[in-house]
């Protein structure tokens, strides 16, 4: 390919008179030919691994994890599989021993550098996850494994079974559904017979953000003997008309920070609401709730039925 | 014509013999306007002329502003289309010749417009051999700095040609326009008010400049506001009012104290200088 | 004084190559991840499979590419469309490339275009959006034969505004999961995983400087106005439809991939035209290196500066390119 290529580059340089023409035609060419040859010199691999990268089953369980999602880290210490976490992102804060791992990113934007250097067997992904990084890092042939937001109770602990199976840790993850199982029926007797409360939970300021039919908290809701008040509709964005009209027993506002606080001046301003009345406007740990790992699902579930039917 | 062979304006010199062309025909007639409309959007600016104009005639077109001075020079240039009638350049009318093939024969230098393009006056004559150039021409040959340097020698410039256009004087800028057209090596030049704003001395040399090279056979048609300056160099005059042709002719036959009167509306004097025998325009107080 | 002019244009061309490998250089040996550049070579040849061969050439050097072809696709871009209009604030997206590249975008996920056509659906939706919206402003535009260019002008600022608006709406109504990948499209981003379509735009973006370089000469008789370009035998309204398409084209593509990079096309211009000259031929060759200079330089500031957390590369050439606009234009002496 080398020698007749230069031969031909030369030639097109040599300058004629009245073929100025021709001579423009043959340099772009040339120019075309080389670029193409060029490129493929660098050719990037782009064809994932599909059917070992994809098969649930595996012989080998992943020894170097990284966790895009706080609550899969936080899964991944409840199956004893911590010490096998290389990466996690900046939001991953419990338990406190994920603290001291390497960071990689944040939950929505990774640093591909970083992930390459840790040499992972498994990256576990959310939907958030950028989805041009999720390919670029299956173009380089490491493995992501994408797990959506749970939408009930059920869903949760299936998506723990999963996660249990990839990594080998079937059992465990058996024993400690066994656990949370218990605890729930537990907390259900604790509140049988007791009348459900209505409930609004904020998740969101301006807009005001409430949990629709579509997320879990809906299930937390239940569990705990409660009612959502917005569990009908299917989009977030709620109007505080319609939490007036529909007059809420309790508010809960899943807190980030002082915001919460803030928000709990502003209800108190539409005395007409139920809750208001009877001061049943509360706070909530926004980690413990938005980022669900079984055992915590249950023990917010307990927390929030000590709210709902405390003896005023 | 080539630039090269011309002399400098204060000599005598030699007519040319007719330059030869592959495409023009040898008629003896550079410009034919027959039956000319033309103007802007609905407007009808110019109507119904038609006049000639010889091979190396040095023409000038006078009248009232709003006359319709300006838009011919845009119908014989080629900008401006004709609603009616048409505009033949030696022989070929204007809408069935290619762009750079006039570029090549006919020069034209607008009033100097507001816009000071980044360049500096050697750079913007220079310009002035675009139209030579073939599509995948992109330096100046060596015959295209003579030619430049010709251009700006002739039109007293050369001193310029390192300062930028933005930098320049009114003269001086109306200059340099010149010799980006002279550049051009064209048969023939049509210039618009080549001395509006500018001081008598910078009149005079352009004026003086025209007329040499006019004797080397550039053909010249100038549009002219300075009646006197008409009637001193230019060989005919075409009288333009409201749009139509008031009176083609010399500038003895033009210049009557009765046709500008009419014409311009207001009254002057018409004297003949008998040492040089040019009609000369005095207002009256 | 003609050689002299060939001089000064080569002198310039070769120090602006010598930059730009200046700052490829920077930019490989630069990440979150330390690399030192002496093993490049010796992993070139026997370091394939291992992390840091693939961080250097399959993570850094493509990013550098696209890097090289947007940054000199922009800045050109901006040359010939500042050259065309006569007009300092001209960039490529002031016709609504950006805004009708985004729409785009933004429609193909909520019709979920992402399911039929795969991971080529972003791009093939937003370059569909960015030529659509400029068809839309040149018809509208050219109305009454001819193209007026502030009319032109006009209407692409507005169009612009329209599409913001739009975008907002649909950002209002969209799921978080699609919102954030709206966002993150709308910041701009070098990360492209798909080579082929890296090799395409590279590939456009070469062959739009050629072409473009055709018409180095008219452009420099257009900047006279468009009366002297026509009697200098300047075809004015082809030449002006050539230009137009050539520069959306170019645009549309680049856009299409990498989402919208601010500032590059309005920059660069500026700042060559101070250093080089109006005189397009050199022009065009100085802005589209230094174009892709400034931008595979932004992109590695924006990659370090916060690791392992990456800043949008919008973030970097809005705050680089403004403050050297602004030093630019206070300069005394400069005439556009």
């Amino acid at each position: 390919m080398e020698c007749p290529f230069w031969k031909f580059l030369t030639l097109s340089w040599k300058k004629k008179e009245g073929s100025g023409k021709k001579d423009m035609l043959r340099t772009l060419f040339a120019f075309a030919f080389f670029f193409v040859s060029f490129s493929h010199a660098f050719s990037f691999p782009s064809k994932a691994q599909d059917d070992s990268g994809r098969s649930l089953e595996i012989l080998q369980a992943p020894g170097r994890i990284i966790s895009l999602i706080p609550a899969a880290t936080e899964q991944l210490y409840l199956l004893d599989a911590g010490d096998r976490i290389v990466g996690v992102t900046i939001y991953c804060q419990r338990p406190s021993q994920a603290q001291t791992k390497e960071k990689v990113g944040t939950v929505i934007d990774v640093n591909i550098e970083k992930i390459i250097e840790l040499r992972p067997d498994l990256i576990i992904a959310s939907p958030l996850t950028d989805h041009k990084q999720i390919r670029k890092l299956r173009g380089l042939g490491l493995r992501v494994e994408t797990f959506d937001a749970p939408k009930d109770f059920h869903g949760l602990c299936e998506s723990f079974l999963t996660l249990s199976r990839i990594i080998g840790k079937k059992r465990k993850a058996e024993e400690v559904l066994e656990r949370t199982k218990r605890k729930l029926e537990a907390v259900r007797e604790g509140i049988e017979g007791d009348a459900k409360a209505r409930v609004f939970v904020q998740i969101g300021a301006n807009p005001l953000f409430t949990a629709d039919e579509g997320s879990f908290i809906n299930d937390l809701i239940e569990y705990a003997g409660g009612i959502n008040i917005a569990g009908d509709v299917n989009t977030g964005i709620f109007s505080r008309e319609e939490v007036i009209k529909r007059n809420p027993d309790i508010i809960l506002i899943v807190t980030m920070g002082i915001i919460g606080e803030r928000e709990k001046e502003t209800w108190f301003r539409y005395k007409t609401i139920s809750a208001v009345k009877n001061r049943r406007i509360f706070t909530v740990d926004s980690y413990r709730v938005c980022s669900p790992t079984p055992v915590s699902f249950v023990e917010t579930a307990k927390e929030m039925a000590r709210m709902f039917h405390a003896k005023q | 014509m080539p630039l090269a062979e011309r002399d400098t304006p204060f000599e005598d010199s030699k007519t040319c013999p007719c330059p030869k062309t592959k495409i023009f025909s040898e008629s003896l007639w550079m410009i034919k306007i027959n039956n000319l409309s033309c103007g802007y959007g609905k407007e009808v600016v110019v109507k119904e002329i038609s006049f000639e104009v010889k091979k190396g005639e040095f023409v000038g077109l006078i009248g009232p502003n709003g006359s319709g001075k300006t838009t011919i020079i845009r119908a014989i240039s080629g900008f401006l289309l004709p609603k009616k009638g048409a505009v033949l350049i030696g022989g070929k009318a204007i809408s069935a010749t290619g762009r750079k093939e006039l570029a090549t024969k006919m020069a034209v230098v607008t009033q100097s417009p507001e816009a000071t393009p980044p360049f500096s006056v050697e750079e913007f004559v220079l310009l002035g051999r675009v139209p030579h150039w073939t599509r995948f021409q992109f330096l100046e040959a060596g015959k295209d700095v003579e030619t430049a340097e010709k251009a700006m020698a002739l039109t007293g410039i050369s001193r310029l040609k390192g300062r930028k256009i933005g930098e320049l004087s009114g003269g001086e800028r109306q200059l340099t326009y010149l010799a980006r057209a002279l550049a051009q090596e064209p048969d023939l030049l049509l210039l618009d008010e080549p001395t509006a704003h500018l001081d008598i001395g910078h009149q005079v040399r352009i004026m003086r400049l025209l007329e040499s090279l006019n004797k080397e056979a550039l053909t010249i048609v100038v549009v002219l506001h300075d009646l006197n300056l008409a009637s001193l160099y230019c060989r005919r005059l075409v009288l333009l009012d409201k749009g139509k042709l008031r009176k083609v002719g010399r500038p003895k036959e033009v210049i009557t104290e009765e046709i500008i009167n009419e014409v311009y509306e207001t009254s002057i004097l018409v004297k003949e200088d008998p040492d040089i025998s040019r009609r000369l325009v005095f207002p009256v107080h | 004084m003609q050689s002299s002019r060939i001089s000064t244009w080569t002198g310039w061309t070769f120090s602006l190559i010598v930059i730009l490998l200046g700052v490829v250089v920077f930019s490989l040996a630069v990440g979150a991840v330390d690399l030192p550049l002496r093993k490049a070579f010796f992993l070139l040849t026997k370091g394939q499979g291992t992390p840091e061969y693939t961080i250097l050439f399959e993570v850094r050097l493509p990013r550098i590419l696209l890097g090289f072809a947007v940054g000199g696709g922009l800045a050109i871009s901006g040359v010939i469309l500042q050259g065309m209009f006569r007009n300092p604030l001209v960039e490529p997206y002031t016709l609504g490339i950006s805004g009708g590249a985004a729409l785009g975008v933004c429609m193909n996920m909520v019709a979920g275009g992402s399911r039929i056509l795969g991971p080529l659906a972003t791009p093939i939706s937003g370059f569909l959006g960015a030529v659509g919206v400029v068809f839309f402003v040149y018809v509208i535009g050219a109305r009454g034969g001819g193209i007026r260019l502030s009319r032109l002008l006009l209407i692409g600022v507005m169009v612009s505004f329209m599409a913001s608006s739009l975008i907002m709406l649909v950002m209002a109504v969209t799921k978080t999961e699609d919102l954030h990948g709206i966002i993150f499209w709308i910041m701009g981003s070098l990360e492209e995983p798909n080579s082929f379509l890296t090799r395409a735009v590279t590939f456009i973006s070469l062959g739009g400087m050629v072409l473009s370089f055709l018409f180095a000469v008219d452009l420099n008789a257009l900047s006279l106005g468009e009366e002297d370009a026509f009697h200098l035998g300047v075809e004015v309204e082809r030449t002006k439809k050539f230009l137009f398409l050539i520069a959306s084209i170019l645009t549309g593509c680049c856009v299409a991939v990498t989402g919208i990079i601010g500032f590059v096309g309005l920059v660069v211009p500026h700042v060559m035209r101070l250093l080089v000259g109006g005189d397009h031929r050199i022009l065009l060759v100085a802005s589209y290196i230094a174009g892709a200079a400034f931008l595979i330089l932004c992109d590695t500031l924006a990659r370090v500066v916060i690791a392992p957390m990456e800043l949008p590369v919008g973030v970097i050439t809005g705050l680089v390119g403004g403050g050297v606009f602004v030093y630019a234009l206070s300069r005394k002496g400069y005439s556009f």
